[in-house]
């Protein structure tokens, strides 16, 4: 499911429409949304190496450059400066431009690793993404994909709207195909996390296995239950689909030395339905199928003949129907008929009527003062 | 002793509706004095009670996972422009004049219109002999009123050009001012009769604002994703209550209808209750799951639902009387691929042979189990 992930960041969006954008959620108890980029992160570099997809510009805001650098290595994929799919932003060194640097208008040509002295000015910095990207794949049709490493750091310098802005115009430029970012949740406001989702088309996030909520252990249990329980939760990812629908998905994650890996769900509990509190009152279908409406023509009721001046054969209910929408199997269960009703959809509703215990007497009969 | 009465049934009719306005097409009387227009969509015109009333604020809750309330706006504006109404469209996209390419045209021909049964004739519906005089027909609905909207086609030519259409982009307003302006001229254009009462040094003065008891003409006003993070001002919370109260002040006085439409996450609790607290019919959009098979064994057509319609206030203008709906939460589906239904949500057939039981679904589903039905 983490590959349906990665598939969607890789193919990117359709001509015409914004790019796919992935939002990794953490929190304070689940902090591995680093790792999670990092998966990503080489997945989409071992697919660009494979030749399925162009460029990646990763904008780093939380960790050096060289961390990337090294965990790329690590994966086995040798990144050096004269690499061509990959660029590097780096808003972690210097992002408010505190330390001077004596040569700051020469460019030595295209470089891996570009510094941002000004995180402040989106707008100067959504140039120098698409900079890069373009220095990379050209100007052409070709796409590029953007990583951003913390939207935490842009967020602590600019206001959402500049922010969101800035990933809209990102989602929204005709070279990048897919984008993605990392965002820890207990660090903001409830509506900066929201508005993130908004502009993203898929969520992922990370939920901790909680501990028991049995009442009767102890502190230190359950500190202990926290710490073993700390690199393992669960991984939900909710897509936006183009009807309208929303798709979720869920995986369990196990974060170890060498990385998060995903599994798929291994015990029975599921994840809680919200569908109880979705419907709030559902009805009956009261509408006929064309089958069920051709049968109740047939049905003749029995005040109809009394304007036509003659006869028809009445169902007094005890007969059983002969025709069309039921098939009668009568089962042998002692003395007592019983009508098995079939209503064609592998349901079966046993009924035993009470008057084939009696006779059909007229003397008793009830609806005989009725002018039928 | 009084005459006998001659009265046909002891029953007496509660006609509440009368038969539409014949100055203006579009427009449909409803009760207590109130003048509605059509939504767009012939299913909630009938949820409602006869459609939008005039000078009303309809606020649309939207969900961030799902575009459902583009169609509610989209079908909106289309009847508007069928029915030759001024239309004022205001979003936070660059260029909002892009949205009116994507406007539905109404379905053409009877026959791609679905059907529903009809009873006039009497052949379909079988009464009694001695009821027959009391039939009334079900005349088809008025078609200058509403129509139903082929979601496929684009609108046409025809009613686009020409048509007083004006189109403000919210996206580079830091506060709301542009937006004010724009409601205020376009809202002056539809002035209505109103009297207010001022108490001045103990002196009660009688104002009479806009004498005009004819409706000359309507107007529509629809206001796209209002709390949209790409604003600038959406930071700025009192602003935007501000600005809706004035809008809804304005709307009072004039002969036209607007419909906002704000995802409430992006507000707090408190900004997002507000608003909600000032529009006369509310209504809220819910994303469906995918794929969700508990969903689907408890609904009829899940494969068809994009999404479900909550209405969760219906205005009610000069009655306390409030409107209490058999049900809240419709489903939105496309029928034929083309025309938007919204349905009461079904429930699907129960199996019995599985035994299963539906506890929480509140119907009396208990008897699924298979064995005697006891009657």
């Amino acid at each position: 499911m983490a590959d349906s992930i990665f598939r969607k960041l890789r193919d990117g969006g359709e001509e015409g429409e914004l790019a796919p954008a992935l939002t990794i959620e953490e929190t304070v108890v689940s902090p591995f949304a680093l790792d999670v980029s990092c998966y990503l992160l080489a997945n989409l570099s071992s697919s660009i190496l494979a030749g399925k997809s162009k460029g990646l510009v990763l904008v780093t805001f939380s960790r050096s450059p060289s961390f990337y650098l090294q965990f790329l290595k690590q994966r086995g994929i040798v990144v050096s400066s004269s690499s061509k799919w990959i660029r590097v932003l780096d808003c972690y060194t210097d992002p408010l431009g505190w330390i001077d640097q004596p040569s700051t208008g020469v460019t030595e040509g295209p470089s891996l690793v570009k510094l941002n002295k000004c995180v402040s000015d989106l707008k100067r910095l959504f140039s120098s993404v698409i900079d890069a990207g373009r220095e990379m794949v050209g100007d052409g049709k070709t796409r590029f994909s953007v990583a951003i490493d913390s939207v935490n750091e842009l967020l602590r310098h600019s206001s959402m709207p500049l922010v969101s802005g800035l990933l809209t115009d990102l989602r929204s430029h005709a070279q990048v195909s897919s984008l993605f970012w990392s965002l820890n949740t207990d660090l903001h406001q409830e509506k900066v996390t929201n508005a993130l989702e908004y502009i993203s088309t898929m969520k992922a996030n990370l939920e901790p296995f909680c501990p028991s909520p049995d009442g009767k252990r102890n502190a230190l249990e359950n500190l202990f239950l926290a710490h073993q329980d700390f690199g393992k939760g669960r991984f939900h990812v909710r897509f936006k689909l183009r009807k309208g629908r929303v798709r979720v998905m869920s995986e369990e994650y196990h974060v170890d030395q060498t990385g998060i890996n995903l599994s798929p769900i291994s015990s029975a509990e599921s994840v809680i339905a919200a569908t109880k509190s979705l419907i709030p009152k559902v009805h009956f279908n009261l509408q006929l199928s064309e089958k069920e409406r051709v049968e109740k023509e047939k049905v003749v009721l029995p005040f109809e003949h009394q304007d036509h001046g003659k006869s028809t054969e009445i169902y007094d209910g005890r007969r059983t129907l002969a025709d069309g929408k039921t098939e009668a199997t009568p089962l042998s269960s002692g003395e007592l008929q019983a009508d098995v009703v079939s209503s064609g959809k592998g349901g079966e509703i046993i009924y035993f009527r009470d008057s084939d215990d009696e006779h059909p007497d007229s003397d008793e009969d009830p609806d005989d003062d009725l002018d039928i | 002793m009084a005459a006998p009465n001659v009265r046909t049934s002891s029953f007496s009719r509660n006609i509440s509706v009368v038969s539409s306005s014949p100055q203006i097409p579009g427009l449909k009387c409803g009760p207590n004095g109130t003048t509605f227009i059509s939504t767009g969509i012939r299913d909630l015109d009938r949820i409602l009670g006869g459609g939008y009333p005039l000078g009303s604020l309809v606020m649309v809750m939207e969900d961030p996972e799902a575009p459902h309330h583009m169609d509610l706006l989209r079908t909106f504006m289309s009847q508007g422009l069928v029915n030759n109404q001024p239309l004022l469209y205001a979003s936070p996209s660059k260029d909002p004049r892009g949205f009116l390419g994507t406007l539905p045209n109404p379905g053409s021909s009877k026959e791609d219109k679905p059907t529903a049964p009809d009873l006039d004739q009497g052949e379909s519906l079988r009464i009694a002999w001695q009821y027959r005089k009391y039939m009334e027909n079900q005349k088809s609905s008025i078609d200058d009123y509403s129509n139903d909207f082929d979601m496929r086609k684009p609108l046409e030519r025809q009613f686009l050009a020409g048509r007083p259409i004006d189109c403000v982009s919210l996206l580079d307003s830091s506060d709301l001012s542009v937006a004010e302006d724009h409601c205020a001229t376009f809202l002056s254009k539809f002035p209505r009769l109103c009297i207010i009462s001022f108490l001045f040094d103990g002196h009660l003065l009688l104002f009479k604002l806009v004498n005009s008891s004819n409706i000359a003409s309507i107007g529509r006003i629809a206001i796209q994703s209002f709390c949209s993070p790409l604003c600038e001002y959406s930071d700025k919370e009192s602003e935007m209550l501000s600005f809706i109260r004035l809008l809804k002040s304005m709307l009072m006085v004039s002969n036209a209808v607007a419909i906002v439409t704000f995802p409430p996450s992006m507000l707090s609790p408190s900004s997002s209750t507000r608003l909600q607290h000032m529009a006369d019919t509310l209504l809220s959009i819910k994303a469906i799951p995918d794929g969700d098979k508990e969903l689907e064994k408890l609904l009829t057509g899940y494969k068809d639902i994009n999404g479900f319609l909550n209405v969760h206030k219906v205005a009610r203008i000069n009655t306390q009387v409030p409107v209490i709906l058999e049900a809240k939460t419709f489903s939105m589906s496309l029928k034929k691929r083309r025309f938007l239904a919204l349905e009461c949500l079904n429930q699907a057939p129960v199996d019995g042979s599985s035994g299963t039981s539906y506890g929480t679904s509140g119907s009396c589903s208990g008897s699924s189990k298979s064995g005697a039905l006891d009657f």
